[in-house]
């Protein structure tokens, strides 16, 4: 997922201009809204049991849930981080550790390891986890789960190649017939074997998945991954299809009570939950809302404690300075990356590219844009993420003089500037379009729904595009491969000799320098191996002048105060967009 | 009744005196109802023609965009003949026709629902805010305007002026926020945003709907003033049969009351039936705002996803709904007025 929202909506854009006419009101009526009596921030204690919390969402992006929570059929499970949270708990969960940087964490799964060649990863699931429905959370089950995953077609599903060369084992008849009634029906048995081959139950608690090719992004994926939610084969018999994407059952520390799509999702302790004394709330309810004004109204009217994702800034600091509340900012991973297309013109010329480097002022941004909170990166990731690289040497930094002279070695320069239309790329595009015009480049903004934007990149018909790169793990989600491999429809870095497109390259076996470097940062499950390979591909973006990258921006967590948790007041890093928040650990005062 | 008033066109009539039902089922009332039905028919086609050709210039590529950016071009591709897309579109639009008049009204591409069973849920809660913003907007309108034409000039005719021109100005997603902000934020009376469906709790259905109501009646409730006023006034101050009632004693608020206003509510008449389609539309702003579950708002959710099955349905029911609230007021029309009715004008 980019930093954008799923479906920029027209109301959005609405909103925006409604906001600028309700801010002094809003303002005014801040001190009088307030919040629920409680602790002020850095005052938690000890988290106490009970109590509901309602949680809203930003309709255009984790507030849209329009193909409900089964794994197999879901579309949306990077942005529905939080209710897949807690509904299914998830296999792994990605925490903050005692040094304050992110860190894949075991959650169902007691362990995980990978095979020597780096192709079988084994997981090790803990024993005893039940589904809310009775049932066992077992390696079967992890087999049903993932087989399905692979066989719905789902867009949220892991683009990996599976080895199906090993023989599959036998399953009971039962087993077998709960799987085919759970699959589509034009998948063959071929197809259902060959899943199989490649995803195989050990023993009871033990699961592994082979792969013909080492990713070593792999496992962290998963808390952003549907492979990561396990659910009820036996729900899913007794409920079937349609109704199982509303009221999905899993083992997590909640369990759907209603679930109206795209609108509510009601949810309530699941006292089967396999940690005790967890969680912490009685009730739980996500609620979509439209956009950012709109929830921070709907959060001083009292109907409800959190907004997950809050990305304008204005809003964010009304926010911090509103009592009752509390704006949390998320740890920086994926910072804005202005990627230019190098296979037209005028960015085929090293020099147009060079002059947009020099042009550039990202510093002068974070001061003007966000009040120098922002971080700034010379890389595909921001101190939140792995292998961030805080400086790459011979960057080239903003030199207006050094523009001026490339632009008028070229002749002149007209770029367009393509974004997807929310407030913040917005803000930033316009400010580019000043700077750049300062260097004598003539810019025009296209800036348009996520949608467009998509279908803008596939026909390879475009010249600029501010966008986010990188990731948690700079590989997952829409990471440096998506961006920068020549294959990729998003990506404006060259294509390997003697291709005219990137499937043509991918058919003919070409790859480009970058390609090599991309596939050898995930071809490790070596950290070590990986941050050197990380570095090299910086470095060769840098040199050739692919993309100027600039502020990290995070989302803030705006939160009632008394209520705490991990993912709220506690940061964690956000896995592609926003960041995860671990539902079965939060609470609050009572 | 008025019919001693001799000079108020609407009401010398001896047909006046026959009941609802009589004047709907007489022969030139049911050529009209008839008449108007053979236009609607091929109107409603022309519409549905329109929305199809309409949806198909959109910018972007439907499967694409249901896929999302993750999505490889092979899921592309498949999600694209699932939707149907790779046929014509002539193919697509008679298969729409077909199934349309066969109750099947497709499925959407993102939720996997059947837009009949979308429509079921959603329909109602538009219609109810759309109805009551309507009596909101009537009952507001109507007081207020004989306040204001009561004495032109005097100082209720420029306080209502004033609020009606000031509140007209305010765009109705602007009145959403600010009535959020006043009675949600700062009074803690009603919701800011959520429905709660009559059958669950009325009264919390009642508060759930008040504000999304009001930011969709008070913007017309101005509109319908002022107008209304301006025309009572024109109405006392330059007809002849107001001044002969005055001269029979008639007071000055009967005056406006029983004869103004009767000859006045035609043209208001006709406005409500023009604002059917603005009113509708405006529900496709409202109800994402107040996070209500309608038509509006899934229309807006269908048109950017591209969900084409839901946002041709949904836009479908806008015009058609404006062409029958129209019908409506050509019959209604035809039965208040007999000069219509029996083809004098």
């Amino acid at each position: 997922m980019s930093r954008t929202a799923k479906h920029t909506t027209t109301t959005g854009r609405v909103m925006r201009a409604a906001a600028m006419a309700a801010g002094l009101l809003l303002a005014v009526t801040a001190c009088a809204g307030g919040g629920a009596a409680g602790e002020g921030p850095g005052e938690a204690g000890d988290p106490v049991a009970g109590g509901d919390l309602t949680v809203l969402l930003d309709a255009g992006f984790s507030g849209d849930w329009p193909t409900g929570f089964d794994p197999a059929t879901s579309n949306g499970v990077g942005a529905n981080l939080g209710q897949n949270a807690a509904i299914f708990g998830g296999l792994f969960t990605l925490e903050t550790n005692d040094a304050g940087e992110g860190e894949i964490v075991p959650n169902q799964a007691e362990s995980y390891e990978f095979s020597d060649d780096g192709l079988v990863l084994t997981i090790k699931l803990r024993e005893g986890i039940e589904f809310s429905d009775g049932t066992p959370l077992n390696a079967e089950a992890v087999v049903w789960n993932w087989v399905r995953i692979f066989s719905w077609g789902s867009t949220s599903a892991p683009t990996i190649r599976l080895d199906d060369t090993r023989p599959a084992p036998e399953y009971s008849p039962e087993f077998m017939e709960s799987l085919t009634n759970a699959l589509p029906d034009d998948i063959t048995e071929e197809e259902v074997n060959s899943r199989l081959s490649s995803i195989q139950a050990v023993d009871e608690y033990t699961v592994d998945i082979a792969l013909t090719v080492v990713n070593g992004a792999f496992v962290n994926t998963f808390p952003t991954s549907p492979l990561n939610n396990i659910a009820s084969p036996a729900a899913y018999a007794e409920q079937g299809h349609e109704q199982f994407k509303l009221t999905p059952v899993g083992a997590g520390p909640f369990t759907v009570v209603n679930n109206t799509l795209s609108d509510r999702l009601d949810l309530t302790r699941n006292d089967a939950y396999f940690k005790e004394g967890l969680p912490y709330l009685d009730n739980l309810s996500f609620q979509a809302v439209a956009g950012g004004q709109v929830g921070f109204q709907a959060l001083q009217a009292g109907q409800g404690d959190v907004f997950e994702g809050l990305s304008d800034t204005t809003l964010i600091e009304q926010a911090g300075n509103t009592p009752g509340f509390q704006a949390v900012p998320g740890p920086a991973t994926s910072p804005y990356v202005i990627q230019l297309n190098t296979r037209q013109a005028p960015f085929d010329d090293k020099r147009a590219r060079e002059a947009i480097y020099y042009a550039t002022n990202f510093e002068a941004i974070n001061e003007g844009l966000f009040g120098g909170q922002a971080e700034m990166s010379q890389s595909f990731t921001a101190s939140g993420g792995l292998f961030h690289m805080p400086e790459i040497e011979g960057y080239r930094t903003y030199d207006l003089e050094k523009a001026k002279a490339l632009v008028e070695e070229l002749g002149g320069l007209t770029v367009e500037l393509g974004t997807t239309d929310i407030t913040t790329a917005r803000s930033v595009t316009t400010a580019l379009q000043t700077q750049w015009q300062e260097a004598g480049i003539d810019v025009t903004i296209d800036a348009k729904p996520l949608g467009d934007v998509i279908t803008k990149f596939t026909t390879g018909d475009w010249e600029s595009m501010l966008q986010t790169a990188g990731a948690w793990d700079p590989s997952a989600g829409i990471g440096v491969q998506v961006r920068f491999g020549s294959s990729s429809p998003f990506s404006g870095a060259p294509l390997p000799e003697g291709a005219s497109s990137g499937e043509e390259a991918v058919q003919l076996g070409l790859t480009s320098e970058l390609d090599d470097l991309l596939a050898a940062s995930v071809a490790t499950i070596d950290p070590e191996e990986r941050a050197a390979a990380y570095e090299a591909i910086a470095t060769y973006i840098s040199d050739e002048a692919y993309a100027p990258f600039g502020t990290a921006f995070t989302p803030s967590q705006i939160v009632r105060d008394g209520v705490h948790g991990p993912g709220l007041d506690e940061p964690i890093p956000a896995l592609s967009v926003n960041q995860g928040v671990l539902y079965d650990r939060v609470w609050r005062a009572q | 009744m008025t019919s001693s008033v001799t000079n108020a066109p609407a009401a010398v009539d001896g047909a006046e005196h026959a009941t609802l039902l009589q004047r709907l089922t007489t022969a030139p009332v049911l050529r009209i109802i008839v008449k108007r039905l053979l236009i609607a028919i091929p109107l409603l086609f022309v519409v549905s023609v329109l929305v199809f050709m309409l949806l198909e210039a959109m910018p972007g590529d439907p499967a694409q965009n249901a896929a999302g950016m993750d999505a490889s071009p092979e899921q592309v591709e498949a999600l694209r003949a699932q939707m149907g897309l790779d046929r014509p579109a002539p193919e697509r639009y008679f298969s729409w026709l077909f199934g349309f008049f066969t109750g099947d009204l497709g499925t959407s591409i993102v939720s996997g629902q059947t837009v009949s069973s979308m429509l079921v849920t959603r329909l109602p809660v538009t219609l109810e805010i759309v109805f009551l913003a309507f009596v909101v907007s009537i009952g507001i309108a109507i007081p207020a305007a004989l306040l204001a034409a009561r004495k032109p000039g005097g100082v209720f005719d420029r306080v209502i002026s004033f609020l009606a021109m000031t509140l007209l100005a305010v765009p109705n997603y602007v009145m959403a926020l600010l009535l959020v902000l006043v009675f949600s934020v700062g009074l803690r009376m009603l919701p800011a945003i959520g429905y709660v469906p009559f059958m669950t709790n009325p009264i919390g259905n009642l508060a759930s709907v008040t504000l999304p109501v009001l930011a969709l009646g008070l913007p017309l409730a101005c509109f319908y003033a002022r107008f209304l006023r301006g025309d009572l006034v024109e109405q006392v101050t330059r007809t002849d049969y107001i001044d002969t009632a005055r001269a029979k004693g008639v007071g000055p608020w009967r005056a406006l009351w029983m004869h103004a206003f009767r000859n006045s509510s035609f043209g208001l008449l006709t406005l409500v039936g023009l604002n059917v389609g603005t009113l509708i539309g405006g529900t496709v702003i409202i109800e994402q705002i107040f996070q209500m579950p309608g038509l509006g708002m899934m229309m807006l959710q269908g048109a950017m996803s591209l969900d084409l099955a839901v946002v041709q349905m949904c836009v479908f029911i806008f015009a058609a709904t404006a062409v029958i609230a129209n019908l409506v007021v050509d019959v209604l029309y035809a039965v208040l007025d007999p000069r219509i009715r029996y083809g004098n004008h």
